[in-house]
């Protein structure tokens, strides 16, 4: 079993706690190691030590403000951390723009509000990157495209442009379009925020296949029956600090600190 | 009159306010839009025996006392200065050519468009010329006014030349397989514009150019100029780049607070102080490179509001999905922020397109306002107090071309969706 080795001495031991029954044997996935991030005097994130091992599933959740969106763009370098060390793949994030490209390049993101490139189509939003970084041809981008947008479901909507889907089918579009990439990583900043209440399911079911398939995926949510059902951990920040991490089971059922208790009961 | 109310009660499913009598659907309409209250018809009646009275002598003066024989007999000099009548078929070639290529862009992207399901269906056949017809109107107009006006056979041959051109043009782009590329067929439209500029350059330097031909080649040349240079200059204001943030505020701010005519006067006459004469360019280079300077640094600052007008989302999601900077601003970002400021660019346009005749006054270059004015000099003409009739006719061309590139203008950003996301 894989305890992690703590090579600084500063981790908090119950971080990784259960991670060790979902570590495959490799190096995690991510490694964040006293992560910290200043907004001028505003600490948005103090002494972050998180794991993700990978083909994981981890799920984010906590009040507004507490960090996780912030978190989260760190490990893809949309935010700049001040302090600690940040690793994804064996690839420490540094000012080294090879290193930021050759981390964004194996790692999906999809945003609260879609971000779709308005001014394309369906496809051409899917395989701008492909044939723009990994250099494949048009036709072997499209073929790709389309069975992604049949593996989320809406292939019909291929020539369509951003403007003319509805929110849940914008956010599936965005799921491929990352996809395309062949991400080792797949981030989730809020992606069912910004969705009218009868889209959320569509989305979220997509994403359950996804763990399913084995993808490493962080989430950040307010889908708490999504956190319960397809998480393998959840971790609780509030004010910038990691509070607790936990199986869904201990974290919905017995959660240990007070903090989480309050959240957990003002919107369970 | 019939009456259409007992058709409109026998079919009550018929939209009430849908009359089938066009003569009742006047008044009722002169009832709704001029005269709905008494300020209503107050203001309709005064601004209407305005209009008549303003149109009817403008008619008059086209029509009854306007003198038109200076035109007439001035056409070449208007269109064309003084250019040699044995160097004239280069600009007929030129004509012609530019006939065959608009043809051609036109009727390869109507092809790719056609080709592309997400896009509206383009026209087909009599729908398209009654379309082309409702576009073009202003030029088609002037250009029937200018060959009413002429009094050889020439240039009725010319635009029968350039309108076979421009439809054989149309249907080989058309041709063209959906799937080609566009770079072959960009990589050609420059190659034969330069050969055009050569074509005209040859055996006739650039200081010999005159009349409208001078002031739509000023307005062409520096407008392709201009534009790209604005988006870099754009781009550089919002580098993280000091140096190049610097360079660029301080050229576009430089060119912003001068007056245009300035420039020129300078460019004319104050040159000789920086470039010996022997080197210095000859006086429609100097035009150009001024248009050029100056309009750039307006596209640059138009453009950076488009930019400023693109969610930074946009950029992240670049970024996120792996591109690298150079791609996420010329896939992502200057597509949005152009499209958005479309109606800002094309004014621009149309002002330089304008401005050119400045040139012709700071510059000596007889252009077609020059040429105009130089008209009513001649012996013929002299002391008659003809300069109306030459003006008029002058300000009708800069309008057909400026209100064609404002309508062009208006169809893009339709087609491309502009307040849409």
């Amino acid at each position: 079993m894989n305890k992690p080795t703590d090579t600084d001495g500063s981790a908090d031991p119950s971080v990784f706690a259960d991670a060790s029954q979902l570590a495959n044997g490799d190096a995690p996935m991510v490694e964040l190691v006293g992560v910290s991030k200043f907004f001028g005097d505003f600490a948005a994130l103090t002494n972050i030590n998180l794991k993700v091992a990978r083909q994981e599933v981890l799920v984010v959740i906590g009040p507004s403000g507490s960090g996780k969106s912030t978190m989260i763009r760190c490990v893809n370098r949309l935010e700049t951390h001040d302090v600690g060390r940040i690793v994804v793949d064996g690839i420490e994030l540094s000012d080294d723009v090879r290193n930021i490209q050759a981390i964004r390049r194996e790692t999906g993101m999809v945003f609260q509000q879609f971000n779709l490139y308005p001014h394309l189509t369906v496809l051409d939003n899917i395989t701008l990157s492909p044939r723009l970084v990994r250099g494949q041809t048009r036709a072997a981008a499209e073929a790709k495209a389309m069975e992604l947008l049949e593996r989320v479901q809406i292939p019909e909507q291929a020539h369509k442009r951003p403007g003319q889907l509805s929110g849940g089918q914008q956010q599936r579009v965005a799921i491929a379009r990352s996809l395309a990439m062949e991400p080792k990583l797949m981030l989730f900043d809020e992606p069912t925020s910004a969705l009218d209440p009868e889209m959320i399911n569509e989305v979220l079911e997509v994403m359950t296949d996804l763990a399913r398939e084995g993808m490493t995926m962080v989430v950040v949510t307010h889908e708490m029956n999504f956190a319960r059902q397809v998480a393998d951990r959840v971790v609780f920040m509030a004010s910038g600090e990691v509070v607790e991490v936990g199986t869904p089971e201990h974290f919905f059922t017995n959660p240990s600190e007070p903090r989480t208790q309050a959240f957990l009961s003002q919107i369970l | 009159m019939t009456d259409t109310a007992p058709t409109a009660a026998d079919q009550p499913t018929d939209p009430p306010l849908w009359s089938p009598s066009p003569s009742g659907s006047v008044s009722t309409w002169l009832k709704k839009n001029l005269f709905r209250s008494r300020l209503d018809g107050v203001v309709t009646v005064v601004a209407g025996t305005i209009i008549l009275i303003a149109g009817f002598r403008f008619l008059r003066f086209v029509f009854v006392t306007g003198r038109w024989q200076i035109v007439r007999e001035n056409l070449s000099l208007y269109l064309t200065g003084s250019w040699p009548e044995e160097h004239l078929w280069r600009l007929v070639v030129v004509v012609v050519g530019l006939a065959l290529i608009a043809g051609f862009i036109g009727g390869f992207s109507a092809g790719r468009i056609d080709d592309d399901p997400s896009r509206a269906v383009s026209l087909a056949g009599r729908d398209r010329l009654v379309d082309l017809g409702s576009r073009l109107w202003p030029l088609v107009v002037t250009v029937a006014l200018l060959l009413a006006l002429t009094t050889t056979i020439g240039p009725l041959l010319v635009a029968a030349g350039a309108i076979v051109a421009a439809v054989a043009g149309n249907m080989a782009g058309r041709a063209v397989p959906g799937g080609m590329s566009a770079v072959p067929v960009v990589v050609g439209v420059l190659f034969l514009t330069l050969a055009g500029i050569w074509l005209l350059n040859a055996g006739l330097s650039w200081n010999s150019w005159g009349g409208m031909v001078l002031n739509l080649s000023l307005a062409t040349i520096s407008i392709a100029l201009c534009f790209p240079i604005g988006v870099l200059l754009a781009l550089a204001r919002r580098s993280e780049y000091p140096i190049l943030r610097w360079l660029s505020t301080g050229y576009i701010e430089l060119f912003r607070g001068v007056p245009l005519i300035g420039l020129l006067l300078m460019a004319n006459v104050a040159l000789g102080f920086f470039i010996p004469n022997s080197l210095a360019p000859g006086k429609v280079v100097r035009a150009i490179v001024i248009f050029v300077l100056f309009t750039s640094a307006y596209i640059a600052e138009i453009v950076r509001g488009g930019l400023q007008s693109v969610p930074p989302g946009q950029i992240e999601a670049g970024k996120a999905n792996g591109l690298t900077p150079i791609p996420i601003i010329t896939r992502i970002v200057l597509p949005q922020a152009i499209r958005n400021v479309i109606p800002a660019l094309v004014g621009q346009f149309i002002s330089l397109f304008k401005d050119t005749t400045l040139a012709g006054a700071a510059m000596g270059l007889t252009d077609l306002l020059g040429g105009a004015e130089a008209s009513t000099a001649q012996a013929d003409f002299r002391g008659q107090g003809l300069i109306a009739e030459t003006l008029v006719f002058v300000l009708l061309i800069f309008w057909a071309g400026s209100y064609t590139m404002s309508r062009e203008s208006q169809r893009l950003e339709t087609k491309l969706g502009v307040g849409e996301r």
